[in-house]
């Protein structure tokens, strides 16, 4: 056979698999099949203590399973097909266009944080300035692909637009008003380069054939599932024991109103280090709270 | 012999991806060696000032031939380097 013909096969099987996932998702939408676990926590409570981790777990993938192929099937997609060479490009360009990309591109050019953090350096150094850096560095982890499409598809897509709509608020404030202050005025100062990106002719990028392009965007899909799945596994087992054993009332005192959200984010910090479990832990409560309104 | 220079474009430390991409570089480079092309691989820094002047803002890794970024934000395979180093010979 010929070497087109073997690359037209390959990609076309990628494709169809690609297709498939989606399909699965969409075909869960229409028969309104919750991807999300629906142990509560009376099931769970009366289990022995071992048990309760394994019940969940079990009741997580058998809905879950479509709902993360899909999110890293994509996430990994968009990644390989975002045009990485002409957004960089522009990104130490000007202020404006800075935040604009900061905002525009964060989310789909960083699923991994150790591309986050040279391109932060990048921004900072080549001319945009410390503003859009930051705005870059908050907006990244906050509404990426990932935890975008995993929020809405666990739950809620509105609540997935409210927290790209407020990242990319809090990302842009926080990154104006640190450009203003004489703290962020030194840092520029000291880190800006005079003739930024003189020579845009050294960048030649080589695209390699559609098949190959496919086959690397789902590798490394399985890159970022198995940098991320552990700990998300370890997450599941925590959250577990917190939908089980944190009483309904305590979430429903205490985690509400302004003392809620001090609380919310101050617990937030620390468990956010096993990314996207915070989407689990934030079901969890979202749901007990829900448990108790319709108690009382 | 003809010489090649590749830098490997990263963060300090290497994150795994650019382990990656600096393994197929070399690779790549103990196969042409029989062929007579010498390759000088080189990791840099993706967040120092001479390399940010040099290039502008990259997504790591990227992979620079003869002071040309050629690979940017993906891992290439052995055999698209090998390809792209004897082009780079030529």
């Amino acid at each position: 056979m010929e070497e087109k013909t073997i690359r037209t096969i390959r990609a076309g099987v990628i494709l169809a698999f690609v297709i498939i996932v989606i399909g699965l998702l969409i075909y869960s939408r229409i028969v309104a099949y919750s991807l999300a676990p629906q142990s509560k926590p009376v099931d769970l409570r009366p289990l022995p203590l071992w048990q309760i981790p394994i019940v969940y777990l079990i009741d997580y993938f058998s809905h879950g399973t479509v709902c993360l192929l899909f999110a890293f099937t994509v996430a990994g997609l968009i990644y390989e097909f975002v045009p990485k060479e002409a957004i960089t490009k522009y990104m130490g360009s000007g202020r404006v266009a800075g935040y604009g990309l900061a905002l525009g591109m964060a989310p789909f050019l960083t699923v991994c944080s150790c591309t986050m953090v040279p391109l932060f350096g990048g921004v900072l150094y080549a001319g945009a300035g410390i503003g859009p850096a930051i705005t870059f560095l908050l907006m990244a982890p906050a509404a990426n692909i990932l935890s975008i499409l995993l929020t809405g598809e666990m739950i809620s897509w509105e609540l997935a637009g409210v927290r790209i709509i407020v990242s990319a608020t809090v990302a842009l404030v926080a990154g104006i008003v640190i450009s203003k202050t004489p703290w962020g005025k030194a840092v520029e100062k000291e880190h800006q380069i005079n003739s930024a990106a003189s020579s845009s002719a050294k960048i030649e990028i080589v695209k390699p054939p559609l098949d190959e392009r496919l086959w690397a965007a789902l590798k490394f899909a399985g890159y970022l599932a198995k940098q991320i799945l552990p700990f998300f596994l370890l997450g599941l087992v925590a959250v577990s024991y917190v939908e089980a054993f944190l009483p309904e009332d305590i979430v429903g005192t205490y985690l509400t109103g302004v003392t809620g959200v001090l609380i919310a984010s101050v617990i937030g910090g620390p468990l956010y280090t096993p990314t996207l479990v915070e989407i689990v832990l934030g079901k969890g409560m979202y749901e007990s709270r829900h448990v108790k309104r319709r108690i009382a | 012999m003809k010489e090649v220079k590749v830098e490997v474009v990263g963060p300090e430390p290497p994150c795994m991806r650019c382990q990656a991409a600096k393994k197929a570089v070399e690779k790549a480079a103990e196969k042409l060696k029989s062929s007579g092309i010498r390759v000088e691989i080189e990791k840099v820094n993706i967040m120092s000032k001479q390399i940010v002047q040099k290039y502008g803002v990259l997504v790591s890794p990227a992979i620079a031939i003869n002071n040309t970024v050629k690979i940017m934000g993906r891992i290439p395979s052995e055999d698209e380097v090998e390809k792209l180093l004897k082009e780079a010979a030529k």
